[in-house]
């Protein structure tokens, strides 16, 4: 085992840091305040070749693993600019598309994917199956030309607005009646969706998808009609990492915006930092996020090397240690600040609610316990 | 066009920096090195002349075997190799001594313009352009806040308090460069990567010609005696406004011969 990055790792850290600290974190709120993506440092994260870092270099990628991605969105988060569509568009579309598209679509969609010219979104969650992926009813039946016609609803779907296309969870009917799982890929410019209101400050609006008969050639189909969709969700572990990565990177931004605060701010003569009460949880909430990330790299390490079931309970488990560490971390940071810490102008307090994001989305937490239960411990399902 | 940029490693002037208290150099033991700030933008403008004329950029580097860190990060900016001036008795050379090493190894590169850094965070002294200069025979182009080519003329807006100078001179020149001259990029992760695998050439004194005797402790001109700390800053003077405060800030300013 080894814990030590190579200087690859460690310089692409620093270059990563200083480019979103060129950017800054203000930057990064104004965005997200108003309504914008983002987009400036998105193209530029592109550009440099940071977003498509796991992606094969043939196609435009880096050539390097999840591990070298999550560090990305780690850093991206830790500068206070959390780049959120980086799970979906190069993590979990990108992989898929990758390990499991045809050549046509790899070439169609990893070059844009990997310089951020190009963002896929990803649609799974529907509003009557939720954590219930089996439950999904979005269907596809064929079409007379060879195609498919594509009928279902999403909901919760991230970042669809500024996206070329989103990726599709749903079925394939056959003449039997036989409903097999597969992937779409589906251009935004042919799918109604409506943005749902939420209390998120985010640079990602989430939205409802209407899919009312969409006409499909027969090639959106990832990786063919044929396609194991078992291997396809071997493909999601990146999305659970790179979760990770975004609580972790989150969580390291608030516990420095609330150290240097406490080394600052004095009411008894010595700065409240001194004070245990305060110092003892956040290094508490420090031990936390270090433990998820180390999780988070083990996982990472597993999935690079092949492994895609090992990684499978490691990938759940770093984004449940991450999520629940984040949440942790910003409560307490924002706790630290006293009034400031519910100010805008310190920018921590609506990073409450974006650290219980992780919580519920992509997994929610208690399917992570679910699955801990009965894979690991053995334990009878209850649903 | 054959560029050459000088790199040097210094302590990050973001952190707190020390001098050691045996022989009064800067720490560089404790502190995180990075490459020189100004530095970066001479590298950044080397690339961009390589854009737009074509040739080669070289990093040169004088300094101990962890100096290499510093080269390949240069290197992942984009430059094509590196030129590491590394030797034991180097340890305490001045600047005269390092304007005479940096010269030696510019004379065999050769290059068309050495582009530079106006000033080093550590030292601050902005004397290496004109050293080298002088000691190459070439013009000294220093200050710069823009730099233009045409051919083999090079012209340079000079940063001055005021405004500025234009300065032009052929080529061979040495170009100083401020910060105001360009943005420097980010490494890109091709960048990062390509870095280990480009070519560093690493040379001693006697590969330059150069002796011991000539750098080092025994060769330089200047010393530091000793040094001090800082003395923590004393407390300021309060002007309390009751209809006279801007006089009394006057007062104070014309005392402290600030106008
Ligand atoms: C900001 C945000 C962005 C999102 N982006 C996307 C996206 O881009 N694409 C996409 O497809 N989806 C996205 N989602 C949806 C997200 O993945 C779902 O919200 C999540 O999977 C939970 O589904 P649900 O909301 O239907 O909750 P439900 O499934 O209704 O669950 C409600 C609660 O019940 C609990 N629960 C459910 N079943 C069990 C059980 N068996 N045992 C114990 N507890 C249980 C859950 O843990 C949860 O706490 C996003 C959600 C959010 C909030």
């Amino acid at each position: 085992m080894n814990f030590v990055e190579s200087t690859e790792q460690l310089e692409l850290r620093k270059a990563v840091a200083a480019m979103a600290q060129g950017f800054g974190k203000d930057y990064f709120r104004t965005e997200a305040r108003e309504g914008r993506s983002g987009r400036e440092i998105w193209l530029e994260a592109g550009r440099l070749g940071y977003l498509g870092v796991n992606l094969p270099e043939k196609f435009g990628g880096g050539g390097a693993g999840i591990y070298e991605l999550a560090l990305v969105l780690e850093e991206l988060a830790a500068s206070g600019c959390p780049l959120l569509m980086m799970v979906v568009s190069p993590a979990i579309c990108g992989t898929i598309i990758s390990r499991f598209g045809t050549e046509e679509q790899k070439e169609q969609w990893l070059p844009g994917i990997a310089d951020g010219s190009k963002i896929m979104a990803f649609a799974i969650t529907e509003p009557d199956a939720g954590s219930n992926a089996h439950q999904i009813t979005t269907t596809a039946h064929p079409a007379p030309d060879g195609g498919w016609l594509l009928s279902g609803r999403k909901v919760f779907i991230s970042g669809v607005d500024h996206a070329d296309a989103v990726m599709v969870v749903g079925r394939t009917s056959s003449a039997e009646g036989y409903l097999r799982p597969a992937l779409f890929i589906v251009p935004t410019a042919d799918i109604e969706y409506q943005p749902i209101a939420m209390e998120l400050v985010s640079t990602e609006k989430q939205f409802m998808v209407f899919l009312d008969e969409v006409a499909l050639p027969a090639s959106a189909i990832v990786g063919g009609a044929d396609a194991d969709l078992q291997q396809l969700f071997a493909g999601l572990n990146p999305e659970r990492i790179m979760a990770a990565a975004f609580s972790v990177g989150l969580g390291r931004y608030a516990l420095a915006r609330a150290a240097a605060y406490m080394k600052e701010r004095s009411v008894w003569g010595t700065p409240i930092g001194a004070h245990q009460g305060l110092a003892h949880p956040l290094a508490q909430a420090a031990i936390e996020i270090e433990l998820a990330k180390l999780m988070m790299q083990k996982a990472a390490c597993l999935y690079d090397s092949g492994d895609d079931r090992a990684a499978g309970e490691a990938a759940n488990m770093a984004k449940y240690a991450a999520a629940e560490a984040a949440v942790r971390a910003v409560d307490q940071a924002v706790h630290s600040l006293g009034g400031n810490g519910m100010t805008v102008e310190y920018g921590l307090a609506h990073l409450v609610n974006v650290a219980r994001v992780s919580r519920v989305a992509p997994v929610s937490r208690e399917m992570i316990l679910n699955f801990v239960a009965q894979q690991k411990l053995g334990l009878p399902k209850s649903y | 066009m054959k560029i050459v940029v000088l790199v040097k490693q210094v302590p990050d002037s973001g952190a707190e920096r020390n001098l050691r208290p045996d022989d009064n150099t800067v720490d560089r033991s404790s502190a995180n090195n990075v490459i020189n700030e100004m530095d970066e933008y001479a590298i950044e403008e080397a690339l961009r002349l390589q854009e737009a004329h074509g040739g080669e950029v070289t990093i040169l580097t004088m300094g101990p075997e962890r100096a290499s860190e510093s080269i390949r990060k240069a290197l992942s900016m984009g430059p094509d190799g590196a030129v590491h001036v590394l030797d034991n008795a180097l340890s305490g050379t001045d600047a005269l001594g390092t304007s005479r090493v940096l010269a030696a190894a510019l004379q065999r590169i050769n290059p068309d313009v050495v582009l530079c850094g106006a000033e080093s965070t550590d030292a601050g002294g902005q004397v290496l352009p004109h050293m080298l200069a002088e000691r190459l025979g070439i013009a000294a182009l220093t200050g710069a806040r823009k730099l233009t080519v045409e051919g083999s003329q090079l012209t340079i807006e000079r940063q001055t308090e005021e405004g500025y100078e234009v300065v032009t001179a052929a080529t061979p020149a040495v170009v100083s460069v401020w910060d105001t001259i360009n943005e420097p990029r980010y490494p890109s992760f091709k960048g990062i990567m390509a870095a280990k695998k480009k070519p560093v050439e690493t040379l001693s004194l006697a590969d330059l010609g150069v002796s011991a005797e000539q750098v080092g402790w025994t060769g330089a001109l200047t010393g530091v005696a000793s040094h001090s700390k800082r003395p923590p800053r004393s407390a300021g003077q309060k002007v309390a406004d009751s209809g006279e405060g801007g006089v009394q800030l006057v007062e104070f300013l014309t005392n402290e011969k600030f106008v």
